[in-house]
């Protein structure tokens, strides 16, 4: 397994260098230094005497050769410099934003499963009654709804018209859950149709196994066929769907954040691509590959550790 | 199944008890009934840095905490009245002659002293930079350290432009630092600066030397880049001021949280400053001088709030929660009745509406460089003319600008010298007849060149990729063509765009200015030769007539004299006709009624420290708005548990079913 491990973190390094190549010659390609530059400089009408100075602080007028070198042994040391639009050390922005991405992430990830699991067992205990029926309308409902309906939807009615929750901000602490609450209700619920279709299909696969019916046939109860046999064993391929998004729980959801006014780092990227900010993007991008490569890496694991029938080579 | 049905009891108990304890209140309980203002910004500031902040939004921040020599009139306007702030008396403005080497010969100039003395007494804020920790005394050296800090090349200060060629010395210091920045040496803040003198017997007295007399430096002394800045902090602290402040202002920086909030606080060590005691006629009446004499800032805090989306902000604001809100597209038709007031709901509630006038124009540009709409003869002017004819403000102020703004006659906004109500431009007065007479004149009767036979085109350069942009380039071209030329539109991403612009590359353009201090001065040389591209002289206009009038009234004093000669500057400029004028911008924005103190200034952002807030009447209102409605929670708790009754039964049922009555659940 480790040996797998390493295996599989070697390969990352290329895609890491492709994708980083990708990034430098994308960014330089829609925009030359000195529009970054002038887009960076605060004033109405840079001179340029103050473009070339901006150029050669952040080492922009190097030629191309010099510039990727550093910009790849930089980002494969983590070392990501300072932002190039309000010279905020990026490691800073990430560290303060990751905690309350996180926290709402995985808030919603946590609650989200356990409620899509039961939702979708308790489906697959009626099925072919009314209440699987009226389910699947249900689910299928939730799906076609935008999430950008639900993130307005929800702040008008929690928050505005039943006044339960703050429609926005952010406190740590004790009063953090005030904050949290509205998103993450919001969060489960915009996922719950897609969640409990998939994860109905995958327990209703186990259901009509054999093991199934010999356990019925031995007398075990329809509740601990459900619990005990079908969950098990249908938690593979809800393992599979859901282990590679943990990693991801840290970059933060852009929508959510910025409606509900969380200081997470979901905005950070499309921020930064705006405001051209080439020091970030490149920074969030090469977290981005490496954050989704662990994802990968972890579902295998957790593949390999719930199914005994798979092994890692 | 007992266990179920309880655990689902137990669950809607749950529910039920939890409800008191919600609230959709964002703040602190009791924090709402304090002296503290609620405002909203649409994301974090680029930087508070008083050398290189410059938007309005940092401003509204920066100046809060960073307090200069003069400042402006709370209430007056009209014209806008400069108070000294720090500064303990006038300046005293004198000839100052000083040799410089012109053509290789050494020749006496004429140029200007300015004395300025601060006030003694004020002290900066505390801070861990400060010996103890305690703020000292701010001397007139720390401002003269401001000034050395803009021309500090790692400090990019984006108003350098105004001083570098005006303060004796100040190129030479600007070089010398330059030279030592690439040679990666810090900037050296000791290099003498003639134009830049502490008095030797006077701590409070510093001395400003131009090279030309230049009345508008008192409206600079009133820009946050002329604060005092402690030494001491920039030295500990250097770049992360971006987001850290040490100042002597009436606040100080208490809390910012990235992409959260930022907090400023009184400053203990502020004092000395009053609300002022008169205003324009109708203040007293608006309740505007209720405050008069009393000390400021009259609340303990303002807090910030970053609301990056406006449909949150705005729901913020109708719960009570924010203190005031602008008018957009988006709430337009909730805020104002169809007679042009305020709604019935606003009304209801006791907000209030104010109009904010901005010290601005927006304009179309021809480039005065291109070989087809540029040049000075008499076709091409008519060309230029023609169109201008053709193009109407009125509809883009209403369908843009939700009728608020005022259609432009020339360059110099309302309550600034030298706007003058009464005048009416010949060649802004909307009439297609007269339009295409012009046209005809210049060569392209109804639109075509005789030359060619084709339709004459006009190429508009523009930034429009969503819909409200594409919106407004259909209008530019529907009212152009309707003399018969045809317009292409070309669309950029911004910066490719400003990058056209700079390079001359472009025919027809829209821009917009906003001024920088109320002087004329600051909107007659967008048409001066020698700023043109990539200066802000956008159009490349260069009429030696109309910069030589330029040079004579940019240092001229307010008087008969100098609005005989911008008049002259606008006919000359009318007639030839390098831009469209198209209107001078108005907001709206709406303020919660237990504020207090409110009239919107086109230019000073220090409003913070005269507005006051009823704390108690808040607390009141957004408890009385705010009332949670718990029924439908109780509902949605009580269909669940009776909607799982039936299931249990079924649950039951299956259960205890036996094996042969059915065909089993294994379907």
């Amino acid at each position: 397994m480790l040996r797998y491990i390493v295996r599989r973190l070697l390969y990352a390094i290329p895609i890491l260098i492709g994708v980083s190549l990708l990034t430098f010659f994308l960014f330089y390609m829609s925009a030359s230094p000195e529009q970054i530059a002038r887009r960076n400089l605060s004033a109405k009408n840079p001179t340029p005497k103050q473009i070339h100075e901006w150029l050669a602080q952040h080492g922009y007028d190097k030629p191309l050769s010099e510039q990727f070198r550093k910009h790849i042994t930089e980002l494969f040391q983590l070392k990501f410099g300072n932002s190039d639009a309000t010279n905020q050390p990026i490691w800073e922005r990430i560290r303060t934003g990751a905690g309350p991405s996180f926290m709402i992430a995985s808030l919603i990830f946590v609650a989200g499963q356990i409620t899509y699991i039961c939702v979708a067992l308790g489906v697959a205990y009626f099925r072919g009654t009314y209440v699987d029926y009226w389910g699947t309308f249900l689910c299928v409902l939730l799906m076609s709804i935008v999430y950008i309906v639900y993130i307005i939807g929800g702040q008008y009615l929690l928050g505005k018209v039943l006044k339960y929750f703050p429609l926005a901000g952010f406190r740590g602490g004790a009063e953090a859950w005030k904050f949290v609450m509205l998103p993450m209700v919001i969060g489960v619920i915009s996922g719950l149709g897609g969640a409990v279709r998939l994860y109905r299909t995958f327990i209703l696969d186990e259901i009509n196994q054999d093991y199934v019916r010999t356990a019925r046939a031995k007398g075990v109860s329809e509740q601990a066929v459900l619990f005990r046999h079908v969950l098990k064993n249908a938690s593979i391929p809800i393992l599979t769907s859901t282990v590679q998004a943990i990693p991801g729980l840290f970059l933060g959801s852009l929508l959510l954040e910025s409606f509900f006014g969380i200081p997470g780092l979901g905005s950070l990227l499309v921020d930064a691509i705006n405001s051209q900010d080439f020091a970030v993007v490149r920074a969030m991008v090469f977290l981005g590959t490496l954050v989704t490569i662990l994802g990968y890496i972890l579902t295998d694991i957790s593949y390999a550790l719930v199914d005994p029938r798979v092994r890692l080579e | 199944m007992n266990r179920t049905v309880s655990f689902l009891l137990a669950l809607l108990m749950m529910t039920l008890f939890a409800l008191p304890g919600c609230s959709n209140n964002p703040y602190p309980p009791g924090q709402t009934a304090q002296k503290i203002l609620y405002r909203a910004l649409g994301d974090d500031p680029r930087t508070i840095d008083p050398s290189v902040s410059y938007t309005l939004d940092e401003a509204a921040i920066v100046d809060l905490i960073y307090p200069c020599y003069f400042r402006y009139h709370y209430l007056k306007r009209d014209p806008f009245v400069l108070e000294l702030n720090l500064g303990a008396e006038q300046p005293k403005r004198e000839p100052y002659l000083y040799t410089a080497t012109e053509n290789g010969k050494t020749v006496q100039k004429r140029g200007e002293m300015w004395t300025f003395r601060i006030k003694r007494g004020i002290r900066f804020q505390d801070d861990p930079c400060f010996p103890n920790g305690k703020g000292r005394e701010v001397t007139a050296a720390d401002i003269l350290y401001s000034f050395r800090r803009m021309a500090d090349p790692t400090v990019p200060c984006p108003v350098l432009s105004f001083f570098e060629d005006k303060i004796l010395g100040f190129a030479d210091y600007t070089a010398h630092n330059r030279e030592r920045v690439k040679q990666k040496l810090g900037a050296d803040y000791q290099y003498p600066v003639e134009g830049l003198q502490l008095d030797p017997k006077d701590p409070y007295t510093f001395r400003i030397l131009l090279n030309q007399p230049y009345p508008q430096l008192r409206y600079l002394m009133t820009m946050h880049f002329t604060t005092p800045q402690a030494h001491e902090a920039v030295e500990r602290y250097g770049k992360e001021l971006a987001r850290y402040a040490v100042g002597c202002g009436p606040f100080v920086l208490s809390e910012y949280k990235t992409k959260s909030r930022i907090v400023l606080k009184r400053n203990p060590n502020f004092h000395g400053e009053f609300y002022p005691t008169e205003g324009m006629p109708g203040d007293a009446e608006a309740g505007l001088l209720k405050d008069a004499g009393k000390p400021l800032p009259l609340v303990d805090a303002i807090q910030y709030n970053i609301l990056k989306e406006g449909v949150t902000a705005w729901n913020l604001f109708l719960q009570g929660y924010q203190d005031g809100a602008g008018v957009s597209q988006n709430n337009f038709q909730q805020v104002m009745s169809r007679a042009g007031q305020l709604s019935e709901e606003m009304r209801r509630k006791g907000v209030k509406l104010h109009r904010d006038v901005s010290a601005n124009i927006v304009y179309f540009a021809f480039n005065m460089n291109d070989p087809v709409v540029g040049g000075y003869t008499p076709e091409k002017r008519k060309l230029r003319q023609a169109i201008s004819l053709a193009i109407d403000s009125q509809p883009y102020i209403d369908l843009f600008n939700q009728g608020m703004g005022k259609p432009a006659e020339w360059i110099i906004p309302p309550g600034l010298f030298g706007y003058d109500p009464s005048y009416k431009n010949p060649y802004r007065q909307f009439n297609l007849q007269k339009a295409k007479q012009l046209l005809a004149e210049a060569g392209y009767p109804n639109g075509i060149d005789p030359k060619t036979g084709d339709r004459f085109t006009l190429f508009f350069d523009n930034t429009a990729v969503d819909a409200a942009g594409r919106q407004f380039v259909g209008l530019v071209v529907k009212q152009i063509e309707a003399l018969g030329i045809h317009v292409e539109s070309r669309a950029w991403r911004g910066n490719v765009w400003q990058d056209k612009v700079d390079k001359g590359q472009f025919q027809f353009v829209r821009y917009g200015w906003y001024a920088d201090y109320p002087d004329p001065e600051n909107f007659v040389f967008l048409l001066y030769g020698p700023n043109k591209r990539p200066g802000p002289n956008s159009s490349g206009y260069d009429n030696p007539e109309y910069n030589k009038r330029f040079e004579q009234m940019r240092s001229m004093d307010d008087g008969p004299e100098r609005l005989a000669i911008i008049k002259k500057m606008r006919d000359i400029s009318v007639e030839d006709c390098p831009w469209i004028y198209i209107n001078h911008d108005e907001s709206l924005f709406l303020t919660q009624p237990w504020l207090q103190n409110v009239k919107p200034h086109p230019i000073a952002m220090d409003s913070g420290k005269y507005q006051s807030v009823d704390g108690a009447m808040r607390a009141r209102l957004q408890a009385e708005w705010n009332r949670p409605n718990y029924w439908p929670a109780v509902a949605l708790a009580a269909f669940l548990f009776l909607g799982s009754i039936p299931a249990a039964g079924v649950v039951r049922q299956r259960t205890h079913r036996s094996a042969r009555r059915g065909p089993g659940g294994g379907r």
